[in-house]
C-alpha cells in the first residue's frame, strides 16, 4: 500500500527535489520560505507541524494546508584552470510539496492533534551522459518523504511542546558510465535504484514571552535512510558480464539531525520580523557505502568518503501586513556548504547559498488564505575538486523555485 | 501595474537564473610558437598499436592529439602520413576476441589478429607528393642511430612512404622538412628495446644488428645531430626520455611466479626433477616458470623475480606443450637478470645524454621513464584508472608495448604539463577519456 502510494505521489507530483546546502531542502512552508525560511518561532499555519511542533497548539481552529514547489536549478560546469570546455546540468523542475492537517482535538483544547506530509531531503541532477565527469556520475536523484504524526500540548499562555514520531521513505537512483568500452568504443553503465525507509523525530518548544515577543526551539533526529535491498544493474560489453551480475546492494544515507532555534518580534501593528538559526548536523554523511549481494574480482564494494561537516544557517524575515487581505513578506538566509575541499563532487557541486525569498498571502475571507512565494537562490562560483575520481573544475548553480500553496481553516 | 512589474522582476530572475561563468582563456606562454609542429621519433610517435600501424591508431597518436590541443594556443595544420585503411600495416592488428585456443577447455577472452578485410591496398606507395611534408615523423622501427644512415628509407617501409627521398636522405633531414617552430623529440626506445624484444643476448651479436644494444657513443652522436638539425632555424621543442621498458606489460604480463599448479601436477613434477638433486622443486599453488639459462648447471632453473618472460611467449606452448614445467622456456622469450640490468644501465646511459643535451639547448625534458613508474602505481583521471596490467590497465595497447589512444593522451598531458612549466603557459589538460581505450567485445 505504501509503495502503491509513494508512486501515485511520483506520478502527480514528481516529488525529486534539489537543493538546499548540500541536500537538505528548506520549502517546508509557504510564508515560513517567503521570510527566508524561519518558522522556528512564529506558528503562522498549520506548518509549524514541520518548523516547530510545539506551536501547532497555538492554532485556534483545525487547518488542512498545501502547497508546492516549482524548483529549477542549473548548475555549470568549466574546466580548470583554463581550458574551452563546459557542461550545463539537464534542465528539469523539481516539485517538492507539502501537507499538513491539523489543530486542537475540541474548541480551545490544550491539546492538539496533526498530520505533516512533507519532503525535507532529496537533490537531482543529470549530466550529459557523454560529459567529462560521466565516470564518476551521470544522474542522480535522491527524494524523501517524511509522515508525521504530531501532538502538541499547551502547557500554559506562554509554554506549549509538542512532538512527532517521523516516518521516512524515499528512493534512489544513480546512473553513471564505467570505463570499460565496447568494440564500437561505448562505455559500460551501471543503474542502481532502491527505496529507502526510516525513522526519526521532531520535537519542539514554543514561548509566547509577551505578546508582541515569541521563541521558538526544535529539535529535529537523524534519520538513517536504509535502502535494504535496491537493485544494481550492469551494461557492460558481453564478454565481461559475467563479471558484472544483476545483483542486490545494501546501503545507509544518514540525514542529517537539525537543532533550530527562532525569535519573533511583533514590532508593529502591521510588521514582524523573524529570526532563525539553524545548526546542521552534517557530519552524519560521512562516506557514501554501496554493499553488493553478489561480488566478483571485479565488482566489489565501494565506499566513497563524504566527510560532510556541521554547519549553520541563519535566516532572518519580515511580514507587513498591507491590508486586512493582503500580507507582503521578504527574507534572505545564508546557507553555508558541509561540503569540504577535495570533496566536491559532480553529484552535489555545492557551495554556500546565498537566499532572497519574497511572497504574499491573500485571505479573501477569514478561512481561506492563498500563499505565494519566490525564492531566488546564488551560489558564488566554486573551484574544487574530488579527489576521490581526480575530477576538478569550477561549479556555479543558481535556483529559482517560485511556490504556490493554499490553506482552510474549519 | 503593481501586477506587471512584479512579472517583469520574475522575468529578470528567470534570466540570471543561468549560471553564467566560462573557462578562463589558455595563453601559449612565453617564446614559443605552435604554428608548425614536427614530432620526430619512433612507433610510439608515429601511432603503431596493437602490434601494427593503421589508420585509427595514427589518428589516435599522441602527436595528433597533442597537435589538436595545441590549436587552442595557435597550432596549426597537422598532417599525418595515414595508411588507407584498418587492418595494419603490414601485418593485421590485434584485437580482444573470445575464441577458445588449441589448448584451452573453454573459450577466453585475448588478443587476435584483426579478422576484418583486408583494407591495407598501396599502404607501400609513397604519398610525399600528395600529401605530405608530414608533421608526425613518427618512424616505427627507427633507433636514435639510424638517424645519420644515408638511404634509410630504402630499409624502412614505414619511412619510404613517407619521406621526399627515400633512396638517398637521412633520416635526420627528412625531420625538417615541414620547417618546424615546434618539436618534440622521443627517439631511443628502439636502440634497447630490439635487444629486449630479442630475449637480451641471443645469436652472434652482428655489430650494429637490430637486436643489439647501441654503442652509447654512436647514440650521442646521432642524438646531438638530430636536436641540432631540428633547433636550427630557431625552433623550440620538448625531449621525451626512454622509459624502462621492462615495466611495460609486454614484459610483465606473464608474472614470473605465475606458474598455477594442482597437487598431482606437483607430484608428478617433483617425481620428474628430485633425481637431479631438488633445485627445481614445485609446490602447490603458484611457482615460478623454469627458463633455459646457458650458464646454469644442465643449461636450466626456476625463473627469479626480476626477471621477465615476454609476451612473444606462444601461449599454446605454455599451457599444453608442457613449457615453463616440462620443458624450460627458450631463452629468447626471457630476459634474465644480467640482460635486464643491460637494458637498464643503456637506458639510463641514453637518458643521461638526453639531459645533459637538455640542458645544453636549454630544452625541457618530459620525464616519461618517471611516468610509466607512475603509471605503474595507478594513475586515476577523471574517475577512470589507468595502470601498466596487461589489457585491464587501458593505457598499452594489445601488444603491451606500444599506447592505447588513452595511454597516448596521458602521455600528450605529460608533455602539455612540461611545455606550462617551461614557457610559463597555460595549455589545457586533455581530456583523456574522450578516446578509446582498450576495446572489449
Amino acid at each position: 500500500m505504501k509503495k502503491q502510494f509513494l508512486l501515485m505521489g511520483s506520478l502527480l507530483l514528481s516529488t525529486a527535489m534539489a537543493y538546499g546546502a548540500a541536500f537538505q531542502l528548506n520549502l517546508q512552508g509557504v510564508r515560513q520560505l517567503a521570510q527566508g525560511g524561519t518558522g522556528t518561532a512564529v506558528p503562522w499555519d498549520a506548518a509549524t507541524i514541520f518548523y516547530n511542533p510545539g506551536g501547532l497548539s497555538a492554532l485556534k481552529h483545525v487547518q488542512a494546508y498545501g502547497s508546492v514547489q516549482f524548483l529549477s536549478a542549473n548548475t555549470r560546469y568549466v574546466e580548470t584552470p583554463t581550458g574551452t570546455y563546459s557542461a550545463d546540468s539537464k534542465p528539469k523542475t523539481y516539485t517538492p510539496f507539502n501537507f499538513y492537517i491539523g489543530g486542537p482535538v475540541r474548541y480551545k483544547s490544550k491539546l492538539s492533534l496533526g498530520l505533516g506530509i512533507y519532503t525535507p531531503f532529496g537533490t537531482g541532477i543529470k549530466w550529459d551522459d557523454n560529459w567529462r565527469g560521466r565516470y564518476v556520475i551521470q544522474d542522480i536523484q535522491l527524494q524523501s518523504i517524511f509522515f508525521q504524526p504530531t501532538a502538541s500540548y499547551r502547557i500554559n499562555d506562554i509554554i506549549s511542546v509538542g512532538a512527532g514520531f517521523v516516518i521516512a521513505t524515499g528512493n534512489v537512483k544513480i546512473q553513471k558510465a564505467i570505463p570499460l568500452q565496447n568494440m564500437n568504443g561505448q562505455d559500460g553503465m551501471a543503474e542502481l535504484k532502491g527505496n529507502a525507509s526510516g525513522f526519526g523525530y521532531n520535537v519542539g518548544v514554543h514561548l509566547r514571552a509577551t505578546d508582541n515577543l515569541q521563541f521558538g526551539i526544535s529539535y529535529r533526529s537523524g534519520v538513517k535512510m536504509k535502502v535494504k535491498r535496491g537493485y544494481a544493474s550492469f551494461t557492460v560489453p558481453t564478454s565481461l558480464s559475467g563479471s558484472f551480475p544483476y545483483t542486490a546492494f545494501k546501503s545507509d544515507l544518514n540525514l542529517p539531525q537539525v537543532v533550530s532555534v527562532g525569535v519573533g518580534i511583533k514590532a508593529t501593528e502591521r510588521l514582524s520580523i523573524q529570526a532563525d538559526a539553524n545548526f546542521v548536523g552534517w557530519s552524519s554523511y560521512d562516506s557514501l557505502i554501496f554493499d553488493y549481494e553478489n561480488n566478483t574480482a571485479s565488482l566489489s564494494d565501494t565506499r566513497s568518503p563524504r566527510r560532510y561537516q556541521n554547519t549553520v544557517i541563519l535566516r532572518l524575515g519580515g511580514s507587513y501586513a498591507i491590508s486586512q487581505k493582503f500580507t507582503a513578506m521578504l527574507g534572505g538566509a545564508y546557507d553555508p556548504s558541509p561540503i569540504r575541499d577535495g570533496y566536491l563532487s559532480p553529484d552535489l557541486p555545492d557551495n554556500d547559498h546565498v537566499m532572497v525569498t519574497g511572497g504574499l498571502t491573500f485571505k479573501p475571507n477569514k478561512k481561506l488564505c492563498i500563499m505565494g512565494v519566490f525564492e531566488y537562490v546564488f551560489t558564488p562560483k566554486r573551484d574544487g575538486s574530488f579527489d576521490e575520481a581526480n575530477f576538478g573544475g569550477r561549479y556555479q548553480t543558481k535556483i529559482i523555485n517560485p511556490g504556490l500553496g493554499i490553506s482552510y481553516d474549519f | 501595474m503593481k501586477k506587471v512589474y512584479i512579472l517583469g522582476l520574475m522575468g529578470l530572475l528567470m534570466a540570471s537564473c543561468k549560471p553564467n561563468i566560462e573557462p578562463e582563456k589558455p595563453s601559449s606562454g612565453e617564446g614559443i610558437d605552435f604554428s608548425s609542429y614536427v614530432a620526430v621519433g619512433n612507433s610510439l610517435t608515429a601511432g603503431y598499436a596493437d602490434g601494427s600501424l593503421y589508420k585509427s591508431g595514427q589518428k589516435n597518436s599522441y602527436p595528433a592529439i597533442l597537435a589538436e590541443q595545441l590549436k587552442v594556443v595557435g597550432g596549426g595544420q597537422f598532417r599525418l602520413p595515414l595508411l588507407p585503411g584498418e587492418y595494419g600495416y603490414p601485418g593485421a592488428k590485434l584485437m580482444l576476441t573470445v575464441r577458445k585456443g588449441l589448448c584451452d577447455t573453454a573459450a577466453g577472452l585475448s588478443p587476435f589478429p584483426y579478422t576484418g578485410a583486408l583494407d591495407s591496398a598501396g599502404s607501400s606507395n609513397n604519398i610525399f607528393n600528395s600529401d605530405g611534408p608530414f608533421n608526425n615523423m613518427g618512424i616505427p622501427g627507427i633507433r636514435c642511430i639510424d638517424y645519420l644512415v644515408p638511404g634509410y628509407g630504402a630499409l624502412n617501409p614505414y619511412a619510404r612512404r613517407m619521406f621526399v627521398n627515400p633512396a638517398g636522405s637521412r633520416p635526420v633531414d627528412e625531420m625538417v622538412v615541414a620547417k618546424p617552430t615546434f618539436f618534440t623529440l622521443w627517439i631511443g626506445s628502439n636502440d634497447v628495446l630490439g635487444y629486449a624484444m630479442a630475449g637480451g643476448d641471443q645469436a652472434a651479436p652482428a655489430p650494429g644488428g637490430t637486436n643489439q644494444i647501441s654503442n652509447v657513443d654512436i647514440f650521442n652522436a646521432a642524438y646531438d645531430t638530430v636536436l641540432s638539425t631540428m633547433k636550427r632555424k630557431g625552433a623550440q621543442g620538448v625531449l621525451i626520455n626512454i622509459p624502462d621498458i621492462t615495466s611495460s606489460p609486454f614484459f610483465t604480463a606473464i608474472p614470473a611466479k605465475g606458474l598455477l599448479l594442482s597437487k598431482k601436477d606437483v607430484n608428478n613434477l617433483n617425481d620428474l626433477y628430485n633425481p637431479l638433486g631438488g633445485w627445481i622443486r614445485f609446490e602447490e599453488g603458484y611457482n615460478y616458470f623454469v627458463i633455459e639459462d646457458s650458464t646454469a648447471p644442465n643449461k636450466f632453473r626456476h625463473i627469479k623475480d626480476g626477471e621477465y618472460i615476454l609476451l612473444s611467449t606462444p601461449q599454446d606452448s605454455l599451457k599444453c606443450k608442457g613449457w615453463g614445467t616440462l620443458k624450460p622456456i627458450p631463452a629468447r622469450y626471457v630476459l634474465t637478470a644480467g640482460e635486464v640490468l643491460k637494458i637498464q644501465t643503456a637506458t639510463y646511459a641514453f637518458n643521461n645524454i638526453i639531459a645533459l643535451m637538455a640542458r645544453r639547448e636549454n630544452l625541457a625534458v618530459v620525464d616519461v621513464n618517471s611516468y610509466l613508474k607512475t603509471l605503474q602505481k595507478g594513475v586515476l583521471f577523471n574517475g577512470s584508472t589507468f595502470n601498466t596490467s596487461f589489457v585491464s590497465g587501458g593505457a598499452f595497447s594489445l601488444d603491451g608495448l606500444h599506447l592505447t589512444p588513452r595511454g597516448a593522451a596521458l602521455v600528450a598531458n605529460q608533455i602539455i604539463t612540461t611545455i606550462n612549466t617551461k614557457y610559463r603557459a597555460t595549455i589545457p589538460m586533455i581530456d583523456v577519456n574522450k578516446y578509446n581505450g582498450v576495446l572489449f567485445p
